[in-house]
Parts: C-alpha cells; sequence; structure tokens
C-alpha cells in the first residue's frame, strides 16, 4: 500500500505551527552536483536540509523543507527520456504553456510575469522552508545553497500566515481539505463529504473516476506515490476588492430589493456574528457581498449552513448544496464552483472528481482599512504587492487542477444560471461583462453587474511532489 | 474627438486618389440610390437596446445604395464594395443613422495607419499581366491577378497589396476586397456596419455589439469570368421592388471581453451570441433622387438615445470626415441629437 | 471584348481551369513545393480561447481508419457501435456538455463528429469514465488503436491520441488560416513585416498536403454562445 514516510510531508500535513514560508526558486548548476544533492536531502547529510515525511515518528521537526521539480528540472537532473515521456502533457509544457486555458490573459499572462518566472525553462526545482520564526528561514535557506555547483538561487518568494487562518480580501480560509482514505483523519472540523480515494492526490493508486488511474512515469520508484501541484503566485488586489464592496454596497442601498436581502434589523445579527458592535447598513451589505461571493462569511461560516447571517455555532463544513445549501448559497460562489460537492452540476460523473489540496500562505503586508492605499497622496510610496502563495495539489494537472480552472472558475459550465459568467473573485473579469447574482430567500435574485479583476498572476510553475523513494532514485542517477 | 483638421485632411487623402474630383458629390459611393421603406423591431429587440427604433413600433426608413468607387463613371458590373446607408426616422425630426458595407472588416486600424495606406495605396496603370508572367505564377502555385475590365486603366489594387504584404492587421479587408466582386442586385448582398457600437437595455446594462443587415432574398453575385455590365442595378432594383417588397433582417452579434472591440479589422468570430433585431423592408425607390440620394447626409454617430460609439477609432475620424465632406458638398445638415 | 487579348492570353486564362492541368499540378508541381518549403502538420480541435462563446458548441471531427479496410471491417465497427448504444446514450447524458454526437462511417474510416461544451480534454476524460469500455472496443479496430487501449489504463495517452485524430478547423477567414501557419513557425509579428499575399493559393494546397483530412470553418450554428444546459433549461427540459 502506501506508507506515510515515504511521502513529503506537505501533502498531507499542513504544518499549522510552522506560519512563516519561503520558497526557494532554484536553478540546477551541475547536474551530478544536483544529484548528490538530492540524494543527501533525503537524510540531510552534508548541511543539505532533510526534506520532511510525511511520518514525524517521536519528534517534531524544527523546520520543514520539501521541494518540487518542474519537467525542466527532471530534464536537467538528466533522467532517462522513456521516463520523461510518461509525464503528462500539461507537466510537460509547463504552466505558461496553458495560460489560455488557466484564464492568465490580459494582466496575469506570462508575458507579464516579473523574474523568475518570465524565464520557465530555468526555474528547475522549488524548495520550500516552513518555520515558526523568521530567522530560522535564513538558516535553512544558507544550508540548502552551501553547495554552488548543486543549484543556484533566482528568487524567493516568502508569506506568512495570518492568526486565524485570515488570507488577504478578510476571509478565513485552510478550513476544507479532503480526508483520505487509509489515511489517519486529522480534520479538525466534521465533514460529510465522501473520504477520497488516494489516488486523488497520489499516483499509483485508484481514483475517483471509476476505474481509471492515470499514467505513472516508470520506473516506479520514480513515479509511485508522487503527486503534481501548481504553485502560483496570485497577486490579489484587496484596494480594489474593498472599493468594490463600497460600490455593491451603495448600489444595493438602492435597490428595490434591499429589504429582502437584508431585513431592517439584520445588521445587527450580522455584526453580532462578525464581532462587531454597531455594524451599519452599509458595511452589513458589504459583508453580504463579500459571503455571497465568496460562499461563506469572512469568518468562515458557510452560506449554505447560514445564509442570514454569520454564525460561530455553526459547523464549518459538514454542509452540502442540496436543499437549503443549493438554493442559498449563490450557485456561482467561489468556493461552490472549486468544489460543487454533491451539488447539482451539469457534469455528473464530476462530482467530487475535481478536488484538490490547497496548502497556500499569504504575502505581502496585511491591509489596514483605516489606513488604505491612496495613490493621491505623495508618501504613500507604491502600494505593496499583496497575494497567495498557492499550491494546489492533486495526482493529474489535467484532471483537477486545470479542470477546474477552465469549465468551473472561468465560464461556469457545471450550472447554466452561471455559464457565461466567472468566478467573482478569482475569475478573468472585466468590468465591461462581468456579472454574478445574489440569491434571495424568496427565490428571486439580485444581479451585480461589473466588478474588475481581483486576483492577477504572477508567476507560477507545475511542479512534480517525488516521493522520498523517488528522490533517491534521482540522487543516485 | 478628431479635430476638424485631420478630418479635412482625411477627406482629402481620399479626394486626391480619385481619377478626377468630383465637386457637390460624395468623393467615394458617388454613384448612389435612394429608397423608402419601413422597420419593424423584433419582439426581443427592446429587451436589448432601449433606443426608439427598437420598440417595436414600426418606423419610416431611408436607405442609400451605392457602389463605393469614387467619381462619377457607374461601373455596377466591376469589383466593388457596396453601400448601404440607413436612417431610422424617430420622434421629433431625429435620426438614427446605421452605415454598412458588403465588406466586413476595415484595413486600417486608425487613423495614421490609414494616411500610410493613402500614401502607399496609389492609383496606378493597372494593366493586363502579359501571359508568360501568368504562366510564371501558375508555376508557382499561384492564382495570376483578374483581368482588367473593359475601360478599366488604373486602379489602386497594387498598392493596397504592397500596403497589406507590410501590415499584417490590414490583410485581411484587402483580401476581401479583392474577391467582394458585384452583387446581382443591391438587396441580395449582405452589408455590415463594422464598428462595434454599446446598447444600453432597459436595466441599464450596456453591451458591445456589431450590427449587420442580412437579405431575406439571400446573396448572390455575378458571375466574375462573365463581361460586367456597367449599369443595371439601379433597374435592377426599380423592377424588383415593383414586383415584391426586399426585406433585410437586422443582426446584432453581442461581443465578448477580450474581443476586439475598438480594432475595425477583426472580425468577431461567428460563435457569438446573435440576436434578430429586426427587419427592413424597402417599399419603392424614392421619386427624389435629389433629395433622397444626393442632399440627405448620413453620419455613423448620429445615433438615437440608447446606442453609443465605441473607442474605436476609425469610427471617431468617421465623425468628422462626413461632416467635412458634407460641408464640402453642401449635404443637407440634420438635427443632431 | 479587350482588342488586346490574344490567342495565348486567352489560353493561359483557359487552362488552369482544366483537369489536365490541375491533375498534372498535383503531380508535378505541388511535390516540388513540399520538398522547398516545408510545411508542418497543425494541430487539431478549435483554436484555445478563453472567451466564453469560443468555449461552447466546439466542434469535434474526429476520423479513424478501421485496421481491416472492407466491407468487413466497416460491419465489424457498425456492430461494435450498434452493440453499445445503450452506454453511448447514457454516458452523453451524464458527461452533460455534448449538444449533438454521431458515429459516421465514411470510406474505411469511423468517424465521430460531435458538438461539445468546455475543454476537449475534460470532455474526453469524463467520456472515458462512463463509456470507456465502448471506446475500447471501437478503438481496438481502428489501425494503431492497441497503443492506447484499454483507455481506462492510458488516459493521457489515449486523450492524445484522439486529438492527434481530431481535424484542424480551417479558420473562417484566410488570414487567419495565414497566422496559424505563421505561429507554428513562431511567427509572431504583425508589422511591418514582408509578406506575400499573392503565395496564399500556395500555402492553402501545401498545407491540405500535410492536413489531409480538414474541418472548413469553425461551422455554422443557429444559436451560437450557448451551452447544452442553458438550452435545455431554457426550454423546461431538465439539466
Amino acid at each position: 500500500m502506501f506508507k506515510l514516510a515515504d511521502l513529503q510531508g506537505n501533502i498531507l500535513r499542513g504544518y499549522t505551527n510552522k506560519p512563516h514560508v519561503r520558497y526557494l526558486i532554484l536553478e540546477v548548476v551541475e547536474r551530478s552536483a544536483a544529484r548528490r544533492w538530492l540524494a543527501d536531502s533525503v537524510s540531510g547529510r552534508n548541511c543539505v536540509p532533510q526534506i520532511t515525511s510525511g511520518d514525524w515518528g517521536e519528534k517534531k521537526p524544527d523546520t520543514c523543507f520539501n521541494i518540487g521539480l518542474t519537467y525542466e528540472g527532471l530534464r536537467a537532473l538528466g533522467t532517462p527520456s522513456a521516463s520523461l515521456k510518461m509525464f503528462p502533457n500539461e507537466f510537460v509544457e509547463g504552466m505558461t504553456a496553458r495560460a489560455v486555458k488557466l484564464g492568465d490573459v490580459g494582466r496575469s499572462a506570462p508575458e507579464n510575469w516579473p523574474a523568475p518566472f518570465n524565464e520557465p525553462k530555468r526555474v528547475h526545482l522549488i524548495a520550500t522552508i516552513y518555520a515558526e520564526k523568521v530567522e530560522q528561514l535564513d538558516v535553512v535557506q544558507e544550508r540548502a545553497l552551501t553547495d554552488v555547483k548543486a543549484f543556484k538561487l533566482l528568487d524567493t518568494r516568502e508569506g506568512y500566515n495570518f492568526p486565524g487562518d485570515v488570507v488577504h480580501f478578510g476571509y478565513r480560509d485552510n478550513i476544507t481539505q479532503p480526508r483520505f482514505e487509509g489515511v489517519p483523519d486529522s480534520q479538525r472540523h466534521p465533514d460529510r463529504q465522501p473520504k477520497a480515494p488516494l489516488g486523488t492526490v497520489l499516483l499509483g493508486h485508484p481514483t475517483n473516476l471509476e476505474g481509471l488511474t492515470w499514467r505513472v512515469p516508470q520506473p516506479a520508484e520514480l513515479g509511485h506515490n508522487g503527486t503534481f501541484n501548481a504553485f502560483r503566485v496570485l497577486k490579489q488586489d484587496v484596494t480594489g476588492f474593498e472599493k468594490y464592496l463600497d460600490q455593491a454596497a451603495s448600489y444595493l442601498l438602492e435597490h428595490p430589493q434591499r429589504d429582502e436581502l437584508l431585513p431592517p434589523g439584520a445588521e445587527e445579527k450580522i455584526g453580532q456574528g462578525l464581532s462587531i458592535e454597531g455594524l451599519s447598513r452599509p458595511a452589513a451589505l458589504r459583508e453580504i457581498v463579500a459571503a455571497n461571493l465568496c460562499g461563506r462569511w469572512r469568518d468562515g461560516t458557510p452560506l449554505a449552513l447560514s445564509a442570514d447571517a454569520p454564525d460561530p455555532n455553526a459547523d464549518l463544513t459538514d454542509f452540502d448544496y442540496v436543499g437549503v445549501g443549493d438554493a442559498r448559497c449563490p450557485h456561482g460562489a467561489h468556493i461552490r464552483r472549486c468544489n460543487p460537492r454533491g451539488g447539482q452540476i451539469v457534469q455528473r460523473i464530476a462530482n467530487n472528481s475535481r478536488r484538490l489540496v490547497r496548502r497556500g500562505v499569504p504575502y505581502g503586508p496585511p491591509y489596514d482599512p483605516a489606513n488604505p492605499y491612496d495613490p493621491a497622496k505623495p508618501g504613500d510610496g507604491d502600494e505593496p504587492e499583496r497575494g497567495l502563495l498557492g499550491n494546489f495539489i492533486g495526482a493529474s494537472l489535467g484532471a483537477q487542477f486545470e479542470a477546474m480552472s477552465c469549465d468551473w472558475l472561468n465560464l461556469g459550465l457545471q450550472d447554466p444560471r452561471i455559464t457565461g459568467s466567472n468566478d467573482p473573485i478569482s475569475g478573468t473579469n472585466d468590468p465591461d461583462t462581468s456579472w454574478f447574482d445574489l440569491p434571495l430567500k424568496s427565490g428571486g435574485k439580485i444581479r451585480l453587474p461589473g466588478f474588475p479583476e481581483f486576483v492577477s498572476t504572477r508567476g507560477g510553475a507545475y511542479t512534480f511532489l517525488p516521493s522520498l523513494k523517488a528522490i533517491r532514485f534521482l540522487g543516485s542517477l | 474627438m478628431v479635430d476638424t483638421s485631420t478630418a479635412k485632411r482625411l477627406v482629402q487623402a481620399i479626394i486626391d486618389n480619385l481619377e478626377q474630383p468630383v465637386p457637390g458629390r460624395r468623393p467615394v459611393h458617388t454613384i448612389g440610390i435612394g429608397v423608402k421603406g419601413e422597420f419593424v423591431a423584433s419582439d426581443v429587440a427592446r429587451a436589448y437596446c432601449i433606443a426608439e427604433h427598437f420598440n417595436g413600433k414600426p418606423v419610416r426608413v431611408s436607405v442609400r445604395f451605392s457602389n463605393g468607387l469614387g467619381g462619377v463613371k457607374q461601373h455596377d458590373g466591376w469589383s466593388d464594395v457596396r453601400g448601404m446607408a440607413t436612417r431610422f426616422h424617430i420622434s421629433g425630426e431625429r435620426g438614427n443613422d446605421l452605415i454598412a458595407t458588403t465588406l466586413g472588416e476595415f484595413f486600417v486600424r486608425n487613423v495614421d495607419d490609414f494616411f500610410e495606406f493613402s500614401k502607399i495605396a496609389k492609383r496606378e496603370k493597372y494593366e493586363r499581366r502579359p501571359w508568360w508572367r501568368k504562366v510564371g505564377d501558375l508555376l508557382q502555385l499561384k492564382i495570376p491577378p483578374r483581368n482588367p475590365y473593359p475601360n478599366e486603366t488604373e486602379n489602386v489594387d497594387e498598392g493596397a497589396l504592397r500596403y497589406a504584404n507590410r501590415n499584417r492587421f490590414a490583410q485581411l479587408g484587402i483580401f476581401q476586397v479583392g474577391l467582394i466582386g458585384a452583387p446581382e442586385s443591391y438587396a441580395r448582398a449582405s452589408y455590415h456596419a463594422v464598428h462595434t457600437f454599446w446598447v444600453t437595455d432597459p436595466h441599464g446594462v450596456r453591451r458591445p455589439v456589431r450590427f449587420s443587415w442580412q437579405p431575406v432574398a439571400g446573396v448572390r453575385k455575378t458571375n466574375p469570368k462573365a463581361v460586367p455590365h456597367e449599369k443595371y442595378l439601379f433597374d435592377e432594383l426599380r423592377d424588383r421592388l415593383q414586383r415584391w417588397p426586399a426585406r433585410f433582417m437586422l443582426m446584432m452579434t453581442i461581443g465578448e471581453a477580450g474581443d476586439a472591440l475598438d480594432d475595425p479589422t477583426k472580425p468577431w468570430p461567428a460563435r457569438r451570441v446573435r440576436v434578430a433585431m429586426g427587419t427592413l423592408t424597402l417599399i419603392k425607390v424614392s421619386e427624389d433622387q435629389e433629395a433622397d440620394g444626393e442632399r440627405i447626409s448620413f453620419n455613423p454617430c448620429r445615433l438615437a438615445p440608447g446606442i453609443e460609439v465605441s473607442n474605436d477609432p476609425i469610427l471617431e475620424a468617421r465623425l468628422g470626415a462626413y461632416e467635412v465632406s458634407r460641408e464640402m458638398r453642401g449635404g443637407c445638415p440634420f438635427k443632431w441629437r | 471584348m479587350p482588342s488586346d487579348e490574344g490567342l495565348l492570353d486567352r489560353f493561359v486564362d483557359w487552362v488552369p481551369t482544366t483537369l489536365v492541368f490541375k491533375c498534372v499540378a498535383s503531380w508535378t508541381l505541388v511535390p516540388y513545393w513540399a520538398r522547398r518549403t516545408s510545411v508542418k502538420s497543425l494541430p487539431g480541435g478549435p483554436p484555445p480561447s478563453s472567451r466564453h462563446g469560443d468555449n461552447v458548441q466546439c466542434m469535434m471531427n474526429l476520423i479513424m481508419p478501421l485496421k481491416v479496410k472492407s466491407p468487413i471491417g466497416r460491419a465489424e465497427a457498425a456492430l461494435a457501435i450498434a452493440q453499445s448504444q445503450d452506454a453511448i446514450y447514457a454516458g452523453l447524458n451524464n458527461v452533460g456538455t455534448v449538444h449533438f454526437a454521431r458515429f459516421v462511417i465514411v470510406g474505411d474510416n469511423i468517424c465521430m463528429f460531435s458538438v461539445y461544451d468546455g475543454d476537449f480534454t475534460n470532455y474526453i476524460r469524463d467520456f472515458i469514465a462512463t463509456i470507456g469500455e465502448v471506446f475500447n472496443e471501437v478503438v481496438k479496430l481502428v489501425e494503431d488503436g492497441e497503443k492506447v487501449t484499454p483507455c481506462e489504463r492510458n488516459v493521457e495517452a489515449f486523450i492524445q491520441w484522439i486529438h492527434e485524430r481530431d481535424l484542424y478547423q480551417v479558420p473562417d477567414t484566410a488570414t487567419d488560416f495565414l497566422r496559424d501557419q505563421e505561429a507554428l513557425n513562431g511567427d509572431r509579428a504583425v508589422s511591418p513585416v514582408n509578406d506575400d499575399l499573392t503565395l496564399l493559393p500556395r500555402k492553402m494546397v501545401l498545407q491540405l498536403r500535410a492536413n489531409k483530412n480538414v474541418s472548413l470553418g469553425s461551422g455554422y450554428r443557429a444559436y451560437p454562445g450557448f451551452s447544452v444546459a442553458q438550452v435545455r433549461k431554457q426550454l423546461g427540459l431538465g439539466w
């Protein structure tokens, strides 16, 4: 079967006590030195940081270290071409070649990506360091780069998990991860979604689609128990988002069905749920819009369970889009598009087949609504870049990450009520043509028009997360 | 806003490329015929656009069909772009103009491109290609250029081809012009307004759209191999309208984010949502051709409330250029909104 | 009639319309120019686009040459399809994104023509999940089919194999066709360039030599821009 010790730890664990994360984007310098480095990383010899596996045994490691290899990286290491041919097309082509499919157009197009992602052929290995304190990141980085002949550092990206798992845009994130058959359930919250077969996240195991298995690159040590990751640097326009919430709130204040959306007095209940005293009606409308765009109130309460107000006592992930849950959560809400759970979708075969393990960390300073960036004011400097360093892990990039991105996030093919619109939070939106429907209790809806794109892509790569056996194999090439 | 001096330069560039100036008449689309008709919007038109002529009530319409070439010599049978300029007469003596041609896309993106084009695509001698050159073409698997029409001594084909070979954005427009041929009837051609407009619906939602007229009788061209007739379109139209009315469907294509909204050289794919906005019925050729064929002055930017221009630079330039040309020939000014 | 038209002029105008010329040119001129200018085969399927209208009602034109090129081979293919009617219908219903689909035997080829929404690989993958068995039965009758069957165990290879047999869709405009050829050679310039539009006929001929079967244009749609589920919902049929 499989042993946790054979997997890299970041696949099935979230490293919740190590909020500081740094990504090292590396290029192979000399093949043999790089291979030695990989061989050393399995046990942590010769200064090279040890790869954290899925089984920590008795002692928790101080810092965690994991790696992912791009196709160019595998090639640079001298992986035999017979093995290289067995990797899936999308991985071979690389994320930059899949831009149109992923909606990376306009501002997000790879032509506009900053270094080092503007030279995708040089991005070979992405190493991730997780630590409790920032200084530890520097220590591990230095150790990783001791051998200058192995890898060259192209650039780094760093993030920090805010307390309470809050991300930019103010939502609580990291609530649901798929639970897997055969893996001890570390899920903190009850979840009525079926357990996902191991093949959802590891190569060489049965997948969610009956009878289908993904090709495991041979030899077996290389491919088995490996997985793929879509690493994305996603810039979030927080000021734009907050401004839009203001705009939407003023639009809704004048709307004839306003009182149905926000009954008089309901703003107090919403304020209670969010622990805000004296929440005004416009502010409550802002929170309603934010909740509907996402599918969860900003505190994490799912709309499917509690659509009128956030409820700290509500289950966070024990819900489904059936019955009341179906009607009150917008069909086009972000979390519903990414994971329609058991809800009715056009591609009936595909329920629960495009699930992803998400390991992300916000980057950039937190947004302070009291001190918003004002481009008109001198001395404000440049607006700091904020966003999410996202990792979307699944055994098949094409069947999971890409399939979700091109048909569900953008286009909205899974539900005719949203077809022709993109995800309001992360989709490729244009203010001239974007739209989103807010459901009302009575069954009617209010259409919100004209929102801009809030998330743009500033880099990324498809990486292969090899098992520890595979790392040893590559080290011994 | 394109300033008057640029507009004047545009018109002058067109006039300079004529065989002979045509004072008092349009420099291009000189030969034309005015026709009266009626437009009735479809039952869904008003859901997409609040403009008055789409509200469903029949609207009186004045149309002018024309040949694209400039000059007073009429060559109906020559391969040439045809125009269909329509004025919807709405309340308060206002009008909404829709100017369309059989060419579905333009060949320059903006005014600067157009001046560049005028410099390169000048009238040049056009002679029959010598037979031995044609053999050379065939050996290279090329199609030799067409033989000149009787009495055709000059045209801009070579210059336009030179411009297209240097600028990829111009290639589609110029290629299509080469193949456009001559219609059997003005009522048997499709006319396209090319530019993007923004229409506003009753909920205030604005959509970018492009309009086309589709002939209900279908498109039919004359045989390009046969000898072209010089004058047949006007009589054909008179006869046709005496026998039965000619109808056109107004089709409106809705663009999407990412489509070339402001680039008239790029047609929209056939995969865009297509709305049938209404039917135009041509009733009879106007008796007063001086008023309804010559003095009437259309402008692509004369639009009813509910329709607005896009940022298409050629559309913007046409606003000024048409005004300048109208003034130069004493065309009828019309109440703007 | 123009008086400058001599006998030779008329002859040279007439020759290219004759069958003899076209045959001789096909045997001599076309191979000559094919050697002089290498033309790569263009990929099949609709061109990638991020716009909604371009991602619904997409056309697939799949041509698969049969192994056994005789009425027996064709009968085998016909039987394989006929025996799987139930499976095919259930599969198509559950994939949910197919507007129309039909299997056609043309010459010694088993073809599938369909109109579907969304991404091509998702569509084929969902198909493998629902009617993989049918695919296996049909594809084993096709040339090179054994390389990718059973399709459930060779999902990625099967999808690639289907993509290679999906016809190139010649764009609606001649210039887009030229752009396709240029893009394949990595040429994305707009202006200034040094093209020769008069070479279009030759480029077309040589491309049709590299891509023997093609789909002409993106196809006509009576109600473009809408997905299967949107149409069914609008008509009150349940989706």
